[in-house]
């Protein structure tokens, strides 16, 4: 794997997207920080971020949507701006939006004619890949949310591009939804050999769909790393709840283990106890005290990006 | 540059088909032009104008005589008063649409560049001031023949029509100063707050005696507005409208091209 120095992408070849020590500041504030990555064909890249942590501003700095502060980006190996560029790239940036008034086909139709498309069948092919053929003739301020999505994924790839930029891509969508779009983006890269850019603030949902993460924290990117490694470097813990917390953490203690004590339960952080969490309840009912819950716990992102950024101010992940 | 247009053009065209707006548009200017076939209709009979008091009075400083003549300087006094604010709906209408519906940002990254999309709004804005106005003449028309006005003579006709296009056209160019506005300040709000300022200041500079020299008052004085006593805006005044409305279309294109869209 790369590190965000920019050289090369990560699968080989000419990146498609190349930043170097890209930042935008408005005034006083940085939104951006200087920032370097480079992504190359076929990969699911995820920026991972909390609310505010500069994703959509760094997406719209690749789209050309801002101007950057300082740096260098390119796309596709032009820098970005060059407009030849834009055929080849597909976006949508923050909510979905639509023309009220069109309806879902009028809708695809109008970005038919303005990425110069001349298959009038693109916009059946959409229709029917998102799965909206049901409401193809419903004008889009009668979409649901989730609808209306399916509608700005099907604006974005309309042209089938080489290289997606997706801005919270499975917000509002039923799990159903999630799991269709997640197949459809997998497939885009793997058949199809597209980039895939997307943000994210779902640790969980980026975790089943990147080959490659970047935490970007207060405008930087703070960490890189590929989707195994995140599994790996995410901290789990078992909790368990039980009648007498204080006995339970005798016995797990006399067993080899190293409980701790947090209000209303026990804590088990030990790789052992994260992968035989049915052993730890055999513990405890031999010891007479059986556990009333007992769960795997897998930390949120606020608390991964607190301890990445080394300010975890309550110590224990995953618990608040 | 001319295909990007073409396919703007289709795309925009596709909008403003659906949209309520140009009926909206259109009502106004047929209700403007009936209004004005009432006032004809009140200054064909001196009893029953009486009868009207300050109405009558009004109708005979606006519009003159009841005659074709009279109907058509009525027309282009429409044009210049209410046009200003209906071609500027139509304006702020197709820039500001963009941004209350939060799809200003699927224009900025595609094949056809975003001054292809500003100048087809700006074709397609002119067009559609110019369907008005035709809708306005023909309102004018029908009414004057039902009403049996005098005077008609294919010259009179000729000029009457010539003065209410010419006056429509300067009022389109100063409706982008609307586009601009609703582009600049993101959505309709500041572009009708420019608006009311503009019709506002218009009409006092026109009242202090400066209105040849300040554009959004140039149409209603060559429409004849302030009567037959005031001097028609001299090249000067024109010149300042096309000035201004080349300035403010190209200070649009150059807005979308090179501000920062954060929103």
């Amino acid at each position: 794997m790369d590190g965000p120095d920019g050289s090369a992408g990560a699968a080989g070849g000419p990146p498609r997207v190349l930043l170097h020590e890209v930042s935008k500041r408005y005034g006083p504030v940085s939104a951006v920080d200087s920032v370097s990555l480079s992504i190359g064909a076929g990969e699911v890249y995820a920026l991972l971020g909390l609310n505010g942590a500069g994703k959509t501003t760094l997406l719209r700095l690749l789209l050309g949507m801002v101007r950057p502060s300082g740096g260098t980006a390119a796309l596709l190996g032009r820098p970005v701006g060059d407009r030849r560029t834009w055929a080849r790239v597909g976006y949508l940036v923050e909510t979905p939006s639509a023309y009220p008034e069109l309806t879902v086909r009028e809708n695809l139709e109008v970005v038919r004619y303005l990425r110069r498309l001349p298959d009038r069948t693109a916009v059946d092919d959409a229709v029917e890949r998102f799965g909206l053929t049901a409401y193809a003739d419903r004008r889009a301020r009668a979409l649901s949310l989730g609808n209306l999505q399916r509608l700005g994924l099907a604006k974005a790839l309309l042209h089938r591009p080489e290289l997606v930029v997706l801005d919270e891509p499975v917000n509002g969508l039923d799990p159903a939804g999630v799991a269709e779009i997640r197949a459809l983006l997998a497939g885009l890269a793997r058949e199809h050999g597209a980039t895939v850019l997307l943000s994210s603030h779902l640790l969980g949902e980026v975790a089943r769909i990147a080959t490659r993460i970047g935490v970007l924290h207060e405008g930087r990117l703070v960490e890189e790393l590929d989707a195994a490694a995140l599994a790996r470097r995410v901290h789990r813990h078992v909790r368990v709840t039980t009648r007498d917390d204080a006995r339970a953490a005798d016995a797990l203690t006399r067993a080899g283990l190293a409980p701790r004590r947090v209000p209303g339960a026990v804590l088990l952080e030990d790789a052992w106890s994260r992968d035989r969490p049915d052993a730890v309840a055999t513990v405890l009912v031999r010891s007479g005290v059986p556990p009333t819950g007992l769960a795997v716990v897998q930390e949120d992102l606020e608390s991964h990006f607190l301890r990445v950024v080394g300010a975890d101010p309550a110590g224990s992940p995953g618990d608040r | 540059m001319t295909g990007d247009l073409s396919a703007a053009l289709r795309a925009e065209a596709l909008k403003v088909r659906r949209s309520r707006v140009p009926w909206a548009t259109g009502a106004a200017m047929v209700l403007a032009g009936l209004v004005s076939a009432f006032f004809l209709f009140v200054l064909q009979d001196p009893a029953r104008a009486r009868e009207l008091g300050l109405l009558g009075a009004k109708a005979q400083l606006a519009g003159g005589a009841a005659d074709w003549a009279g109907a058509f300087s009525l027309a282009a006094q429409v044009v210049a008063v209410g046009g200003l604010i209906v071609f500027g709906t139509v304006a702020l209408w197709l820039f500001g649409r963009e941004f209350s519906d939060r799809t200003a940002k699927d224009l900025l990254a595609l094949p056809v560049p975003r001054r292809a999309v500003v100048l087809a709004k700006l074709v397609l804005g002119l067009a559609w001031c110019l369907a008005l106005t035709v809708l306005l003449l023909g309102t004018v028309l029908a009414s004057g023949a039902l009403l049996e006005l005098p005077g008609w003579s294919p010259s009179t006709a000729l000029q009457g029509a010539g003065t209410v296009l010419a006056t429509a056209a300067l009022t389109a160019g100063l409706a982008t100063t609307y586009g601009l506005a609703a582009s600049v300040g993101r959505g309709y709000l500041p572009a009708v707050g420019v608006l009311f300022l503009t019709v506002l200041a218009a009409q006092v500079v026109a009242a202090v005696g400066y209105g040849a020299w300040f554009p959004w008052a140039v149409p209603a004085l060559l429409a004849g507005t302030a009567g037959p006593g005031h001097p028609a805006p001299g090249a000067a005044g024109i010149a300042a409208v096309v000035l201004l409305a080349a300035g403010c279309s190209a200070a649009t294109a150059v807005w979308w091209e090179r501000a920062d869209h954060s929103t």
